[in-house]
């Protein structure tokens, strides 16, 4: 077994609801690299392996959340075949932006109070808990607040979200003044 | 005399794991300390490496420059994050914030019934085939007497052969297939074939390819 299939079979195994893929750690461990420059060599076997799948429309990509390397089909491509979950759900897509914002400021787990004052809408509750089904966040009866998995981390570009966000807000600042 | 002395593969070896966790992800520059990589090449630099470290300071300078671009955009970031719980604020429509995520979805790829004891499966069937190719095994060769393997007794094969061409002489000139009319198993047909071969070899039969006719 080479190192490609190796990697393939890593990057691609759905753990459970909200896990994909590996952690270097584990890419590590199964490949057997333990010298010094092992560093190096994993990131030229990513390079590597990303180079190979780019021709058949597959993406090597990183999760920030949980520290997880995956594979994602092509961004034009997911376009193409619909990956957004929430396509006829416009107020869940809301809520869940809501809680994300929300996550930004905070370094703990985000109350629910904060969520509605954000939302200014009905049925935040409703949607958190439809949200929580669907494995994006986890709510915490208790401390009535939410935690967001690591579910988001693999299907929403956040960086791109962001920019896209922050260009919108300088645009609408310029128009402005 | 200036002593020569080079620390700047270890250096280098050092810039080059920080460069790596970077990319992992695994830190942020804004808390690694790049001073003692700088106080190493201050320290150890002279006339007869100096060519080599200018190199490595290059590679060090790229790395504070780096730190420096993630210090701006933590900053920007901080007055950013302000700026998102705003436009919230603000009270966007639900179907903007839609459109706003819109083509930043991603469709991942896993496969979760693609087992790892599959795959080895897989493989070692695929070397299997390949590092055993098929084995021809040849029979034993014996020798006979009249240095024929299959011996069969002459006086039997030409008496039956002789009463076979008795029999087919009055159908002669006929098609090659009209021979073999009425037989009634493989076997015969196979057999009466091997005496037409034999008659054909002696010349008493003569065959023309053209018209498919056997005549005397």
């Amino acid at each position: 077994m080479n190192e490609v299939s190796m990697l393939m079979y890593l990057l691609s195994q759905r753990r459970n609801t909200f896990q994909i893929g590996a952690t270097r750690e584990e890419i590590l461990k199964a490949l057997n690299l333990t010298y010094k420059n092992k560093d190096i060599h994993f990131h030229d076997i990513i390079k590597n392996l990303a180079d190979y799948l780019n021709p058949i429309g597959l993406h090597i990509n990183f999760n920030p959340i949980d520290k997880h390397w995956y594979f994602n089909f092509d961004p034009e491509l997911s376009n193409l075949i619909s990956a957004n979950p929430f396509q006829d759900k416009p107020k869940l897509a809301a809520t869940l932006f809501s809680v994300l914002v929300a996550s930004l400021t905070s370094t703990d787990a985000v109350k629910i109070g904060e969520i509605k004052k954000l939302r200014k809408k009905k049925g935040v509750l409703e949607d958190l808990k439809q949200l929580e089904k669907k494995g994006y966040l986890i709510i915490n009866k208790d401390r009535n607040s939410v935690a967001l998995t690591s579910l988001i981390g693999y299907q929403l570009d956040i960086q791109k979200l962001f920019s896209k966000l922050t260009l919108k807000l300088r645009k609408e600042k310029t128009k402005a003044d | 005399m200036t002593q020569y002395k080079d620390f700047s593969d270890d250096i280098k070896q050092k810039i080059y794991t920080i460069k790596a966790k970077l990319l992992d992800g695994q830190i942020s520059l804004l808390d690694e300390d790049l001073v003692p990589i700088f106080d190493e090449l201050r320290d150890s630099l002279n006339t007869l490496n100096i060519n080599k470290y200018s190199k490595t300071y290059m590679e060090a300078c790229e790395l504070l420059d780096e730190k420096f671009r993630e210090l701006v955009v933590l900053l920007n970031r901080l007055d950013e994050e302000k700026k998102f719980q705003e436009y919230l604020e603000s009270e966007p429509s639900d179907k903007e914030i839609l459109e706003l995520i819109g083509d930043c979805w991603l469709q991942t790829f896993d496969l979760d019934y693609l087992s790892f004891d599959f795959l080895k499966e897989s493989m070692e069937k695929l070397t299997h085939k390949i590092s055993k190719p098929y084995q021809i095994q040849h029979p034993l060769q014996t020798r006979s007497k009249d240095k024929f393997i299959l011996e069969v007794s002459k006086e039997r094969f030409g008496q039956k052969m002789e009463e076979f061409f008795e029999r087919i002489k009055e159908k002669l000139p006929c098609y090659f297939e009209e021979l073999f009319e009425n037989l009634p198993n493989q076997i015969e047909i196979y057999e009466k074939f091997v005496y037409i071969l034999h008659l054909l070899q002696q010349g008493r039969l003569k065959y023309q390819k053209e018209t498919k006719t056997v005549y005397l």
